[in-house]
């Protein structure tokens, strides 16, 4: 009994890996943009259903179609931020017209997060009109042996990507701690409008943020779609929901906090799946974002703004 | 996945389905007035679906007293949801709804309830298969014209309700929960009580909208009311515009009107409906019926019945 759980708990452990690189990819898209993308998961979707076909019908190897689909993922996700985001952001028509309709604080976000929810879909449906099959077959790289480490049996393929998937969070948190273009993207993460007194090209900034956002979520649809070795048309939700569950766990724009949140999702979804199946597997994603939504409002003691940032 | 309900009717199914629609968007709607962004109107859609189903088909009820259900226990699930999620806000409540919705699809597809009927076979919900042989308006023979007048009538009576609540203290008091909480809860505005009395109408008239679907449809499964009806009511409400009720009408009726009669789009009809609600957000972020053109009306209708007085004096 005990033996099964620690197995059970350490399957889950190397979930996290892929997890923690989707939470990454949202949060520092959270930093630049200073809202969640709703429509983060359907340009992963999209761009991995661009993959599948490149290596179904053109016979592209793995590799191709990993560049393929970390090129195409920037590619809509400049597109969702440019309808979303950046218009927003200039047209401060819009915003006064919203605040007679919203009021001061939400004006803003209801439109963006409506809107980036409308372009989820819209997203979903080109995929789907792509490819209108279940599933799509993906460059299959996992493996059916297994490894064992003392009397624990482990999967190379998800040991591979645990791995990959630390050191690839170990780079980017290297980079943005100790290059000159990291420190000027947490200062523009920290306060856009300090950076832009400051003379930094915020611009510039964002498009690095959105950038370095968007090649995550590619890297880490490749990971997890590499395992599976097919793509599904659930695929975009799966991507926003763990995303979000594990950056909300973690505490949104902490690097630490996205692995430990992605630990905890790993772990309790794998016992999750081995008590009540997939369904409950799924329920206890969604009731652990549930759960790090109380505990983010709940710990809020300082005024917090309507996209549940807290001032600093 | 092709459209918000999964089903096109062409013919009066089309309007009852624009109806349904209306109804998922004007209780997306309710909850815009007081400053928050609902994602997850579906689950009650879903809930007001799944008990009126148990009322016809396992308890024999009638569809009144199905509505009637339905309504109460969406009512009630939105109103313990409301007080669960009242120190949310902005994004966080939005997700908080989703993921609410989610858990409530999820709880309904492992949900088994089956019974014998009095025909031989076993009806009741049974798991990812949703709900079948919900055969009421067929075994009472009700036909598709009265059904479309009773579903016609339930929403004239839901936005006289709104219409006339918008011009007592109470709706100048939920508008100013919406435009600003903490200024209103310093006027001396219950916020929280008004937050959770519109949730609670609100969750109401997604629940008859479910109920409405199921006895048309006749089956309903959790896919049914997944994030994209949620997805479509939250577009609803902002496309047509949040400055009146009408505003939800007439953005199902853009979707499923122009979009789906002509069908010239075909499967396309989501992507250029998501297209053009996130393009509309960032043109004309109050929706088409947003408050200037509504004053610019009523300026109209004041001017033509100035010259129309002015003819007989």
């Amino acid at each position: 009994m005990m033996f099964e759980f620690l197995q059970r708990t350490l399957e889950g452990l190397l979930e996290a890996g892929p997890y923690a690189l989707i939470g990454l990819g949202l949060t520092i898209g959270f930093g630049v943009l200073r809202r969640v993308n709703l429509a983060f998961g359907a340009a992963a979707l999209l761009a991995t259903y661009l993959g599948s076909w490149l290596h179904f019908r053109w016979g592209l190897p793995a590799f191709a179609v990993w560049l393929a689909v970390i090129g195409s993922t920037v590619l809509v996700g400049f597109y969702a931020e440019w309808v979303c985001y950046n218009s927003f952001d200039k047209s401060t028509m819009g915003v006064r017209r919203l605040i007679s309709v919203f009021g001061i604080l939400d004006a803003k976000e209801a439109s963006v997060i409506a809107a980036s929810f409308a372009l989820w879909m819209q997203l979903e449906q080109i995929a789907v009109n792509f490819q209108p099959s279940h599933l799509h077959p993906f460059p299959d790289l996992s493996s059916n042996s297994y490894f064992f480490w003392g009397s624990f049996s482990l999967r190379p393929d998800r040991l591979s990507a645990f791995i990959f998937s630390l050191g690839l969070i170990s780079a980017v948190a290297l980079w943005l701690h100790k290059s000159r273009a990291g420190l000027g993207l947490r200062a523009f993460s920290d306060s856009h409008a300090a950076a832009q007194m400051c003379g930094m090209n915020t611009s510039h900034l964002r498009y690095i943020g959105t950038t370095l956002s968007y090649t995550i979520c590619g890297i880490a649809s490749c990971v997890v779609l590499s395992m599976d070795g097919q793509v599904t048309p659930m695929f975009g939700m799966w991507v926003l929901l763990k995303g979000m569950t594990c950056a909300l766990l973690g505490g949104l724009g902490s690097l630490r906090g996205v692995l430990g949140g992605a630990m905890l999702l790993g772990i309790t979804e794998s016992h999750a799946q081995s008590l009540w199946g997939p369904i409950g597997r799924d329920a206890a994603t969604w009731a652990l974002l549930l759960l790090a939504l109380v505990n983010q409002a709940r710990q809020n003691s300082y005024p917090i703004n309507s996209a549940g940032v807290q001032y600093e | 996945m092709n459209d918000a309900l999964c089903i096109t009717d062409p013919g009066i199914g089309l309007y009852t389905q624009w109806i349904i629609l209306s109804l998922m968007g004007l209780s997306t709607w309710i909850v815009l007035q007081t400053g928050r962004i609902s994602l997850g109107q579906q689950a009650y859609f879903g809930i007001g679906a799944y008990s009126a189903a148990i009322v016809t088909v396992m308890f024999n009820g009638s569809l009144q007293q199905a509505l009637m259900l339905a309504g109460g226990c969406g009512a009630l699930f939105a109103f313990l949801i409301s007080r669960i999620l009242r120190c949310f806000n902005g994004l966080q409540y939005a997700l908080a709804t989703l993921a609410v919705a989610e858990l409530v699809r999820l709880a309904l597809s492992a949900w088994k309830w089956r019974i014998p009927h009095p025909k031989g076979h076993e009806v009741g919900p049974d798991g990812l298969f949703g709900f079948r042989e919900i055969r009421w308006l067929f075994e009472n023979q009700i036909r598709p014209e009265i059904y479309l007048t009773l579903s016609a009538g339930l929403l004239i009576i839901c936005l006289g309700v709104i219409f006339f609540i918008n011009n007592t203290k109470l709706g100048l008091s939920i508008q100013s929960a919406g435009f600003d909480a903490e200024l209103a809860s310093f006027q001396g505005e219950p916020v929280d009580a008004l937050q959770t009395l519109t949730q609670t109408v609100a969750g109401g008239i997604g629940s008859v909208a479910g109920a409405l679907y199921a006895h048309q449809a006749t089956y309903v499964e959790p896919a049914v009311f997944d994030v994209m009806l949620g997805i479509h009511a939250v577009g609803y409400a902002m496309l047509g515009g949040v400055a009146t009720p009408l505003g939800p009408l007439l953005g199902a009726a853009f979707d499923l009107g122009l979009l789906e009669a002509a069908r010239i789009f075909d499967g396309w009809r989501m992507v250029i409906f998501g297209g053009v609600v996130a393009i509309l957000l960032r043109w004309r972020p109050g929706g088409l019926l947003n408050p200037a053109v509504l004053y610019h009306i009523h300026q109209f209708i004041q001017r033509r019945k100035i010259h129309e007085h002015s003819k007989f004096t």
